[in-house]
């Protein structure tokens, strides 16, 4: 099933994108969403993936799932390869949604939790059913074992009482229940890997800091590696080991937490970190802002995408050519024309 | 009528709110219960400032905000208003139609830019409607909307386009403009920027701060983004199940917070520093915020609070003045806890 041309993945990866494009065929013509985004994820690592609304970083996860929409249309040259035991390289992005693989990886080997547990939740259901289903068709186990595993996980996500909770419905928990709920729905037959889009967004702050914690000392317990999406620096900070920065379907910086909190080499990087009032910061006047918005995917600029926000472009190069993806020390690397030559904004 | 006279408050005082209480009946299972969403709320905006409101969702902190504007009658309490002519209103006692040219002062930012715009309606009519209900004509209104419109950035022959051709930092700032129209004292501003990606939302933070300091406006901001309230308020209320539990200059209790739970807000922000999770994580705050159908007794925090004795569970503190501003703690005088590291 792997890829003849392209070379074997290391036996630390677990996961490896090259290239993938997607795009949606609507109405008014193709938006391109997804533009050859390159990522890997090993063994056990936290990836945080940032970037705002319409950056492409949750369409990409779904093309890791084979969940994209119908109107979906994916480039041809692009690779997903994951490699779920060390063993056998399997070719995701040659996989129809529904294939037997896809039905066995999906919730069996990667794990998903959405940013709102009461839509990604069954309403119809107990949390208890919907777990057991999930481990009876994936364990192929019986009603009893899958209930016991069903009490097993809820207790694991610290939920109070899990003998009770897991005739509960949805409706009958709080946001933060049910996540917890979430989180053992995904986790019930041990991923290799968590994908987790935006899952603290909706929660406040205090509850918010419960479930990162239960993330990692779950992943301390389990050694699953996750895939984190989030728009939020903050939360990157706190949970991340490598962190990837999209802007316009593009990465633009990828590099461990420490690089791109502390000598961000990227603009569009620089500009964000920089944007976010933080707390015990000295009052400052003003907040440092990037220019206009976001702009929209119908229209994406020539060259570089952030041009026309970017503090340092020179119209005629970043106007007119995509800059090329310079590589720094400690697998740190920038699209940007300029990487490596601005000041180093970071803290 | 209830105009009283102007030194009814001190002159630096815009709002004063005394008292203010909000029960709303629901059901439950086994008939009605007493929903007490804010419980005995007192506080004072200054003429002139940024008051913020910080607490989780359920803490009652846009309750607050509804009853000032009057958008909800009052269980218990009075809300004071200083008018433009100095008096002072007693806008709790009034009725609809009295109320009617008092609200012109008052305007409120909602959260969300995209239900808070009516999707069938241009720029010219969203931002001139206030006008209009104020008896404005057409040629007042056109000419007032092209000037809002370039106040907030926008460009204004975009008056006759709709909702739908502007992003959510645009609309938000078409909502900004609706606000204006009138040339209100006080703004309330509820979760503003909350819906807008990072870098917009700094955008329209500095847009309020330049309005507040171009119009004199007075804003009451309620958000739980603990950052940007630090950024934009010079003093801030923290209010827990219904009621403030700390209330003082926004630098101070973000340097040294007197109530525990203050103190455990701060410590649950994740913060844009790598290095501040490997030197050691604070402490996570327990359990939920409880029911305020149901709310425990004595001190409403005393089941999550790391601090709680006996006499918490039994009494409910009093909101007292220690040290230049409000706490609600039997023991604020003695525990020293943790504000943000500068």
């Amino acid at each position: 099933m792997s890829n003849p041309t392209l070379p074997p993945m290391p036996s630390e990866r677990l996961l490896d994108l090259r290239d993938v494009q997607v795009g949606f065929a609507t109405r008014d013509g193709r938006v391109a969403a997804v533009n050859s985004v390159t990522y890997h994820v090993d063994r056990g690592e936290v990836l945080g993936i940032v970037g705002e609304s319409g950056s492409g970083k949750s369409v990409t996860v779904r093309a890791i799932m084979r969940l994209l929409a119908k109107n979906a249309v994916e480039g041809a040259g692009g690779s997903i390869r994951f490699n779920p035991d060390g063993d056998r390289e399997l070719l995701l992005s040659a996989e129809h949604k529904n294939s037997r693989l896809m039905r066995e990886i999906r919730g069996g080997r990667i794990g998903m939790i959405f940013q709102e547990p009461m839509t990604a939740l069954s309403p119809v259901h107990t949390v208890g059913t919907q777990i057991m289903r999930t481990v009876m068709l994936h364990r192929k186990c019986g009603r009893t074992e899958a209930r016991a595993r069903a009490v097993e996980l809820l207790g694991k996500v610290q939920l109070p009482n899990p003998e009770e909770m897991v005739d509960r419905y949805p409706h009958q928990m709080s946001g933060g229940m049910r996540q917890r709920a979430m989180i053992a729905l995904a986790l019930c037959c041990d991923p290799v890997l968590l994908i987790a889009d935006e899952p603290t967004t909706a929660l406040d702050v205090t509850t918010e800091a419960q479930i990162l914690d239960l993330l990692k000392s779950l992943q301390d317990e389990l050694g699953m590696a996750i895939i984190f999406i989030t728009h939020n620096f903050g939360v990157v900070a706190d949970i991340a080991d490598r962190v990837a920065v999209m802007y316009l379907g593009r990465i633009v910086e990828t590099g461990s937490v420490d690089d791109i909190f502390y000598a961000p080499k990227h603009p569009y990087t620089q500009a964000l970190l920089q944007s976010i009032p933080r707390l015990g910061q000295a009052r400052v006047r003003r907040l440092k802002t990037i220019r206009g918005s976001v702009p929209d995917p119908y229209n994406v600029p020539k060259g570089c995408p952030f041009h026309t926000r970017c503090d340092f472009a020179d119209a005629a190069l970043c106007g007119t050519e995509l800059p090329p993806r310079k590589a720094f020390a400690g697998d740190q690397s920038a699209l940007c024309h300029f990487a490596g030559e601005l000041r180093e904004a970071g803290q | 009528m209830s105009v009283l006279p102007a030194e009814a408050m001190p002159a630096e005082v815009l709002v004063r709110v005394e008292g203010l209480s909000k029960h709303f009946g629901v059901k439950t299972g086994s008939g009605q219960a007493l929903l007490r969403a804010v419980d005995d709320v007192s506080f004072d905006i200054r003429k002139g400032e940024t008051f913020g409101l910080v607490g989780e969702s359920g803490s009652g902190k846009s309750t607050v905000a509804r009853l000032m504007l009057r958008a909800y009658r009052l269980t218990a309490g009075r809300v004071l208003f200083r008018l433009s002519d100095g008096t002072v209103a007693d806008i709790s006692a009034l009725d609809d139609r009295a109320m009617r040219p008092i609200r012109r002062e008052m305007q409120m930012i909602f959260q969300d830019p995209y239900s808070s715009l009516n999707p069938r309606m241009t720029l010219r009519d969203l931002i001139g409607e206030p006008m209009s209900v104020h008896g404005a004509t057409r040629a007042e209104i056109d000419a007032r909307v092209a000037e809002l419109l370039a106040c907030v950035g926008l460009r204004p022959e975009y008056a006759g386009r709709y909702p739908h051709a502007f992003s959510g930092g645009q609309r938000q700032r078409i909502g900004i403009a609706r606000a204006l129209a009138l040339s209100p004292a006080l703004i309330a501003a509820d979760e503003a920027v909350s819906a807008l990606d990072v870098s917009v939302a700094a955008q329209n933070i500095n847009l309020l701060q330049d309005l507040q300091e171009q119009f004199d406006l007075t804003y009451l901001f309620i958000t739980h983004d603990l950052g940007m309230v630090e950024h934009i308020s010079n003093r801030i209320a923290v209010m827990y199940l219904g009621r403030i539990v700390e209330l003082g200059e926004t630098e101070e209790i973000f340097a040294r917070p007197m109530h525990p739970y203050t103190e455990a807000l701060l410590g649950a922000v994740p913060q844009p520093d790598p290095r501040k999770r490997r030197s050691g994580r604070r402490q996570v705050l327990k359990g939920e915020v409880p029911s305020a159908v149901n709310p425990p007794s004595g001190c409403a925090f005393h089941p999550r609070c790391p601090y709680a004795t006996e006499r918490c569970a039994a009494e409910l503190p009093a909101l007292r003045e220690v040290g230049g501003r409000q706490v609600r703690c039997h023991f604020a005088e003695e525990l020293a806890l943790q504000g943000v590291e500068a």
